[in-house]
């Protein structure tokens, strides 16, 4: 009886002590009630900074077009850009340089969110602030179409009302850039305190939200701010942005009613969660494209080749193009990755439009019959042909049809089982064609230190662009770009002239025979930055993109796409082709 | 206290101190030797960039330079420094944030653990090779073996999605029942064990059969000679599991999304967060030094027959 009235003591302690231990806060309802008023949901975790020029994460960028306002905005069809603190987006004037001038008016009686007056002046500080060499923002490239980029930028405010922006030629995405997060306005006196972005009291804003609470790595509480200009439209007075990283977290506080939109979910879920939650599991394109990467200057002959020069370069191309043919990308979208991705036979991802607003991918590549460089659904035929292109270069025993001592290679990936699953897949792939391939799974910091500096065969990688230009995926591969992992024009591949280039169909006198890299591929890219005729611009970014994968250093895979579950309740919420979710005009029912 | 005792708690400190500047000298070096930086990312940024963040960060410095600053900037104004990452905010301020909930959920469950251990080990001794101690064998004995990420989904399934009683994120005060429970289970079953044990050794003293001889009422002789004897493996373990526990278990953060100093430890590794990374592993440093040195002390409270010398 006394060893019962112990426990039952010892029992009531440790619940007493559980409860009072455990610091302030709101309960909150378990049952899972969605208030009419609030919003809660969670796209990541806590962000790196909310300051719009530093900003370079997609789950940021969401938070910054809910604080802040540009010169445009995304219409709620998510397709269309709309003037928002400009008046209306003039058609910019032809300066006899070729330099592009646009002139803005801004809507009268603008506010910052906490009531000061906002000016012109405000617009032209915040783009010279987020370009200038010494921000050091990971998007101040973004400004490199206005002249005088990174440190004098043309762009001056005449009066309080008009900014005047002076680019290098004129840019068909440029609306689409003023409603870029790096392009949001900051006010002078408030980004002198280094810190103002991470703490409520010093965060001012002038979107349709305002922080009023943030607990970091926690919660970050979005307020209507009544001193946006276009306050009547926004329809969702609070949302609580809950920060959390673990998607199995994410989808218990979904299930249960907590969250009504989470940005992500456990990927071994996906095919139980297109089940159960039809209406609820959505998935949307990307802008980006999962693909292989080879380090053009590690060769992929066998050991006993004797071929060099222009001989082994062709070679090569040919080798690491067969090898791009043995896989196949509907087992592993189907199979492995299982986010409905969609097989990728390009390197510019899906969701970007050509010039006549058709898909870019689909009108890659020179075949009627398929989109792209190869047919993803002719797995059998593109097998088939990989294995007469690898017998002429790899030791092939036609009596038991198998090939023998192929070479050996290391694919790097980072830790992430998706990446793993395909990197397996890969290796038994490649094996039926005689490649060995040895696996090295690193942490990421370091996988990114490694693809970087080259140290690597061939590796896993991934591009989502920034806005929906295809120059964004393909400008990434000139000789001197930091993101040119495939290591294109450089080391031993600098010197390599057995490339050719012929753009006098396109109106230029550029013919180049048997040049370098940079001769031909960085050429074209300068010419496609300064061409002002839009449809030869797309015309030649097909041209470069040919020449891209003529190396075979690009193996695509697949279309990245987005996946998130919103609880049906939800109306009015959409995606723009970025990637960014909006709120604001969203009611719950 | 004596001033022997004394002595030995200032040789203590002073070689606490010396323990904390090892482990910084080592950790500084170290991770700067790891390869990768703060500033890679997917897509890179341009030499300029790299450079004018670099200078800004004073990391553009040679290194030894960079340690003795750090060192300096330590010990005159204990400043960790900015954070690489959260860029705006400081080392200080983050693991403040983070020990505002790593604190009260790492001391809420290792009281949880320290008193349902004490109490089921001690039934268990008294009890030994009855139904009871055998019910208490086996339940500690699959708390010792199950791992916290098994445990913590398993409440997270049971609690918050089939019978949703608490709430799935531990940002509020319900959401951290769940995390406290999950993260006392594993030192609740290792405290019982070792109560159990060392009780039973105490209970088998001569001195207890004395007491039992002299007709002393059973309760007295648990409560007054057998318990406080048994407890001094308990405190052993205490003190550095408190460490532990309070600096947060990443797991348990994570599957409770519980914003603890835990997930700032590894993500600071992965991030490549310099003085983020050199300011959790001071804390935690001088959070074990600390916590050994007061079980130490707390050795000569329970057992004076214990000399610190």
């Amino acid at each position: 009886m006394k060893i019962k009235r112990m426990l039952a003591l010892a029992l009531a302690l440790v619940m007493a002590l559980a409860m009072a231990g455990c610091g302030n806060g709101d309960a909150t309802d378990p049952t899972g009630a969605v208030a009419k008023n609030e919003l809660a949901i969670c796209l990541a975790s806590e962000p790196d900074t909310l300051d719009p020029a530093l900003n370079a994460a997609l789950d940021g960028a969401t938070m910054v077009i809910h604080l802040f306002s540009g010169l445009a905005k995304w219409d709620s069809d998510g397709k269309t850009v709309l003037p928002d603190l400009a008046e209306e987006l003039p058609e910019g004037a032809l300066n006899e340089d070729g330099t592009v001038t646009y002139t803005y008016t801004l809507k009268e009686g603008l506010l910052w969110s906490d009531g000061q007056p906002f000016t012109a002046g405000d617009i032209a500080f915040s783009w010279k602030r987020a370009a200038a060499t010494e921000t050091a923002a990971d998007y101040g490239y973004m400004f490199e179409v206005v002249k005088g980029y990174p440190d004098d930028l043309a762009v001056e405010a005449t009066d309080d009302r008009t900014l005047v922006v002076t680019l290098n030629n004129a840019v068909n995405y440029w609306n689409e850039l003023l409603a870029f997060p790096t392009y949001m306005p900051v006010r002078e006196d408030v980004v002198a305190n280094e810190g103002w972005a991470t703490d409520p009291s010093t965060y001012v804003c002038n979107g349709p939200y305002a922080i009023t609470a943030w607990a970091h790595d926690s919660l970050i509480t979005l307020t209507k701010n009544e001193n946006y200009h276009d306050a009547a439209s926004v329809t969702m007075p609070t949302i609580k942005c809950y920060l959390s990283d673990d998607d199995n977290n994410m989808l218990a506080n979904f299930k249960n009613g907590d969250w009504q939109l989470i940005d992500n979910v456990p990927a071994d879920e996906i095919p139980a969660l297109k089940t159960s939650y039809p209406d609820e599991f959505q998935t949307i394109g990307q802008l980006g494209t999962y693909f292989i990467c080879w380090n053009v200057n590690e060769s992929v002959l066998p050991a006993d080749s004797t071929l060099t020069g222009a001989e082994k370069a062709a070679a090569e191309a040919e080798i690491r193009q067969a090898l791009a043919l043995v896989l196949d990308r509907n087992y592993i979208v189907e199979s492995l990755s299982q986010a409905g991705e969609i097989p990728a036979s390009s390197f510019v991802g899906l969701g970007l439009t050509d010039f006549d607003g058709s898909q870019f991918y689909q009108n890659a590549g020179h075949s009627e019959e398929f989109d792209g460089y190869f047919d993803v659904n002719d797995v059998e035929g593109n097998f088939a042909k990989a294995v007469e292109i690898l017998k002429k270069y790899y030791a092939f025993d036609e009596a038991t049809q198998t090939f023998t001592g192929g070479p050996t290679f290391t694919y790097i990936y980072n830790t992430d089982s998706v990446h793993q699953a395909i990197a397996e897949y890969v290796q038994g792939a490649f094996q039926s064609v005689g490649v060995t391939i040895q696996l090295e799974n690193q942490e990421w910091n370091t996988f990114l230190n490694t693809r970087n500096n080259g140290d690597f065969s061939v590796s896993r990688h991934g591009w989502v662009a920034d806005y929906n230009d295809p120059i964004t995926f393909l400008d990434m591969w000139v000789s001197n770009s930091g993101n040119n992992d495939a290591q294109l024009g450089k080391g031993a591949h600098k010197d390599l002239a057995v490339y050719s280039i012929d753009l006098t169909p396109y109106g230029y006198d550029v013919v180049v025979e048997n040049g370098t890299w940079a001769e031909t591929y960085d050429k074209t890219i300068s010419v496609i930055k300064s061409c002002t005729d839009a449809e030869t611009r797309y015309a030649l970014m097909h041209y470069a993109e040919d020449l891209l994968m003529s190396t075979g250093c690009i193996a695509p895979i697949y279309y990245y796409t987005d996946l998130y579950m919103l609880n049906s309740s939800v109306n009015g919420f959409f995606v723009n082709p970025l990637g960014y979710k909006y709120f604001m005009y969203t009611t719950v029912e | 206290m004596s001033s022997k005792t004394l002595m030995y708690i200032l040789k203590r400190i002073l070689l606490a101190i010396l323990t904390v500047w090892i482990v910084i000298t080592v950790t500084f070096f170290v991770m700067r030797a790891v390869p990768g930086g703060p500033f890679l990312g997917e897509k890179a940024i341009t030499q300029e960039a790299m450079d004018a963040l670099e200078a800004k960060y004073g990391m553009d410095k040679p290194l030894i330079e960079q340690y003795t600053t750090y060192l300096t900037d330590i010990v005159t104004r204990l400043d960790f420094g900015p954070s690489l990452k959260n860029r705006g905010r400081d080392v200080s301020a983050i693991i403040f944030d983070g020990f505002k909930t790593s604190i009260p959920l790492g001391v809420s469950a290792a009281f949880l653990a320290l008193v349902t251990g004490v109490v089921l080990g001690a039934v268990a001794a008294l009890r030994r090779n009855k139904i009871i101690d055998k019910v208490i064998m086996v339940v500690t004995t699959a708390f010792v073996s199950m791992p916290s990420f098994i445990m913590g989904s398993l409440l997270l399934i049971v609690f918050t999605m089939t019978f949703p009683i608490f709430p799935a994120n531990g940002t509020t005060t319900m959401g951290l029942v769940l995390p406290v429970i999950t993260l006392a289970l594993y030192p609740m079953a290792y405290i019982t064990r070792l109560t159990r044990s060392s009780m039973l050794d105490v209970l088998g003293q001569d001195y207890i059969r004395t007491a039992r001889a002299k007709g002393v009422a059973p309760g007295k002789i648990v409560f007054k000679h057998a318990l406080k004897n048994s407890l001094i493996p308990v405190i052993t373990y205490f003190g550095p599991m408190l460490a532990y526990i309070v600096t947060g278990s990443l797991v348990v953060e994570q599957i409770f999304a519980v914003p603890g100093i835990g997930r700032a430890f590894v993500s600071s590794i992965t991030d490549r967060d310099y003085p983020m990374i050199m300011g959790t592993t001071i804390v935690l440093a001088t959070l074990i030094v600390v916590m050994n040195l007061v079980s130490d002390i707390l050795y000569k409270v329970v057992d004076p027959r214990i000399n610190l010398e």
